[in-house]
């Protein structure tokens, strides 16, 4: 039971901290604009998050910078690829290289230091208590919590409001949103700032909530996860959480199957996650289901009112 | 930007000085080890909270002690890729065109290319992390295995009522069994019958899988762990719930006051002292070879609050045995976890088998 209990809420733990970044880019793709710079914005947002929190002790602060960060770095990069209608895998990359290496930069001088500070578990009252479910839902920290609305409230918006209906017009056809009288421009800028800051609280949960330190690149590769589990979840962010959940479950099993199964090599678990996660893209995306691929028609086109 | 200039400065002012024939220039011939200009090779940022960081730690102190100006003579090179023949190449000769007279390969991926860049210039001592493997480069390990036995001392002692221990683990490789293989030895030194359950990572930094590791060997029972992870994150997993352990590569008691006893760290500074100072004599033996243990493979200082003053007497006891030569820690018998005798009674295991660790010793459980 004690196995089972801290396998589902490692999980949990793990999946919410790629899905802040997921859903972001879920956002971001779903308004025409892919940011491959994923995983340099998480780590803006973990290290200004730190920063602050060393500096002023404050979470809520804190969580205001990150916000923050990822929303600068929203404008800058829709700036580029909105209104100067730059290549987006090439901006991508360029965010990503700049993320990585200013964070690494403006992290120097808390290297090492101790802010202990974070977002601590807290045990909501009653539901807490519940034998096995409420060790692995009902006693984890505020951005967990948070991401139980997120996930409904992001799938409401996109398929059951009128935003959300422009929203999937803007990734799909956004000359039919300029026809009908809406600023495609306005909307990418919102959305793609949206995306950002979001993917910068994916990083604050690495060094806010999940840990505790700041060490440059300690993400280390979460945010390709996330970029990646966008296109697995076919931009929905239902099966987002369950591929999250599904690669996040299976990285705990292995530290726990080396314990209890010790004859199978531990490569063999380190590479369970990324089989489980191709098998599970074949089987929802592969082409023999002959399905409708669901990806934005105008992913990664600038949208250019000259030429439409 | 600002070291390169302040290097270029010197360089020029050492070459108009061999103008007016000055009595300075060139290593080979002695100069004041003040003058000295040291070149750092990192594969991370020095502020990396792990390897890099413990050495470049190293290599400031050796130059306080000597009276080397870090902010004029220290030349620090990051993230330069192991991997990258060519980043190497061209940071070394950035190094050796601001003048340095020694340059320390800081990781033991740089060996081979150093080894070939030495050949190209001569008048530059090179001085690797390494095995005694090439004859042209001052190579240097630190016996960790000293400071690990005390660690897995420590750990059991701790671990009253209990036989099993902890040990999270990075990659499968010969400086990780080393350290896994020395916290069972001092474990089995402190009580004969402790276990040490290993976990691996698989891989050198993941945080999340350090951090679950480490929550799956508590949920198992263990209290007490080793750990050879470059991060905070077992220590800051084990405060949460409520185990300890003994961190690595710095002292790591700051991100995690509530479960870092002490921490196993690496200090480099006697190492690179001896060797700046026979590089300005010229003394230095360019094939030589430092292997140490004692000063250099210690325990940060014990958190009070965790560890009672009379485990951290016995701690230190053992550690003066084992400079002594009365705990021999790889002296036999000592058998390896499928039975086989790796060390028979009376006899020692060679520096070479030590160095080269291919086995799990008998309390090891979850080895390879």
């Amino acid at each position: 039971m004690n196995l089972l209990i801290s396998l589902f809420s490692g999980a949990i733990v793990y999946a919410v901290s790629v899905m802040y970044a997921g859903i972001g880019e879920t956002f971001s793709e779903r308004a025409g604009v892919m940011n491959l710079g994923v995983e340099g914005i998480m780590l803006m947002g973990a290290v200004s998050g730190y920063i602050t929190a060393v500096n002023t002790h404050n979470l809520l602060l804190s969580f205001l910078v990150v916000l923050l960060t990822g929303a600068v770095f929203g404008l800058v990069f829709a700036f580029l690829t909105v209104t100067l209608q730059a290549d987006q895998t090439v901006c991508g990359m360029a965010m990503l290289i700049f993320g990585t290496g200013l964070s690494g930069f403006l992290g120097k001088d808390v290297a090492g230091v101790a802010a202990n500070l974070k977002f601590e578990n807290i045990s909501i009252p009653l539901l807490g208590k519940l034998p096995f479910l409420g060790p692995i839902f009902f006693q984890q920290n505020l951005l967990v919590y948070a991401m139980y609305f997120i996930v409904p409230a992001s799938l409401f918006y996109i398929y059951k409001t009128k935003q959300g209906l422009y929203l999937r017009a803007l990734g799909e056809n956004p000359a039919a949103l300029d026809s009908a009288g809406m600023n495609v421009f306005a909307m990418r800028y919102a959305y793609v700032t949206f995306g950002c800051a979001m993917m910068a609280v994916s990083g604050a949960c690495v060094s806010l909530a999940n840990t505790n330190f700041w060490s440059s690149g300690m993400t280390a590769g979460k945010g390709w996860i996330a970029f990646a589990l966008v296109a697995f979840s076919s931009w929905n962010p239902f099966k987002l959480m369950m591929g999250a959940l599904l690669f996040g479950f299976i990285s705990c099993l292995g530290s726990n199957l080396q314990i209890y199964l010790p004859s199978v090599p531990t490569e063999i678990y380190s590479a369970l996650p990324y089989i489980a996660t191709i098998v599970a893209f074949i089987l929802t995306t592969g082409n023999f289901r002959k399905s409708h691929t669901a990806q934005p028609a105008a992913l990664c086109k600038p949208y250019d009112r000259e030429s439409r | 930007m600002k070291k390169k200039t302040l290097g270029l400065v010197l360089a020029a002012s050492s070459a108009i000085a061999m103008c007016f024939g000055g009595t300075t220039v060139f290593a080979e011939e002695g100069k004041d080890v003040s003058e000295l200009v040291i070149g750092e090779l990192h594969y991370s940022v020095v502020e990396d909270g792990g390897w890099a960081q413990a050495m470049h730690e190293g290599v400031l102190k050796a130059c306080e002690n000597l009276g080397i100006d870090t902010s004029t003579n220290l030349l620090t090179m990051e993230e330069i890729s192991e991997e990258d023949p060519a980043l190497i190449e061209s940071a070394v000769e950035e190094l050796v065109d601001n003048g340095a007279d020694i340059i320390i390969g800081c990781s033991t991926g740089y060996a081979s290319i150093l080894s070939e860049l030495q050949e190209e210039f001569p008048e530059v001592v090179f001085a690797q992390q390494n095995n005694d493997v090439y004859d042209n480069l001052v190579e240097f390990q630190i016996r960790g295995y000293e400071g690990m036995f005390q660690a897995g001392y420590l750990c059991a002692l701790m671990n009253e009522g209990s036989n099993e221990l902890g040990f999270e683990a990075s990659m499968d490789e010969g400086s990780v069994r080393t350290a896994i293989n020395a916290f069972a030895l001092g474990a089995k030194y402190a009580n004969p019958d402790a276990t040490v359950q290993v976990v691996w990572a698989d891989s050198w930094y993941d945080l999340d899988i350090e951090s679950n590791n480490a929550k799956t060997l508590i949920d198992s029972g263990v209290k007490y762990m080793g750990m050879e992870a470059s991060s905070p994150a077992v220590p800051q997993t084990c405060e949460e719930n409520g185990a300890f352990c003994v961190g690595y590569n710095i002292n790591m008691q700051e991100s995690a006051p509530k479960a870092v006893m002490t921490s196993f760290v690496w200090n480099w500074a006697p190492i690179f002292e001896d060797i700046f100072q026979k590089t300005a004599d010229g003394s230095i033996d360019i094939s030589a070879n430092y292997y140490e243990g004692g000063e250099c493979s210690q325990l940060a200082e014990f958190n009070a609050d965790l560890v009672p003053e009379d485990v951290q007497a016995k701690v230190v006891e053992v550690k003066d045995k084992i400079a002594s030569g009365e705990i021999n820690i790889y002296g036999g018998e000592i058998k390896d976890d499928k039975g086989n005798v790796l060390v028979a009674e009376g006899e020692t295991m060679s520096d070479e088998d030590i160095l080269a660790q291919d086995f799990f010793v008998e309390n090891v459980k979850g080895g390879k």
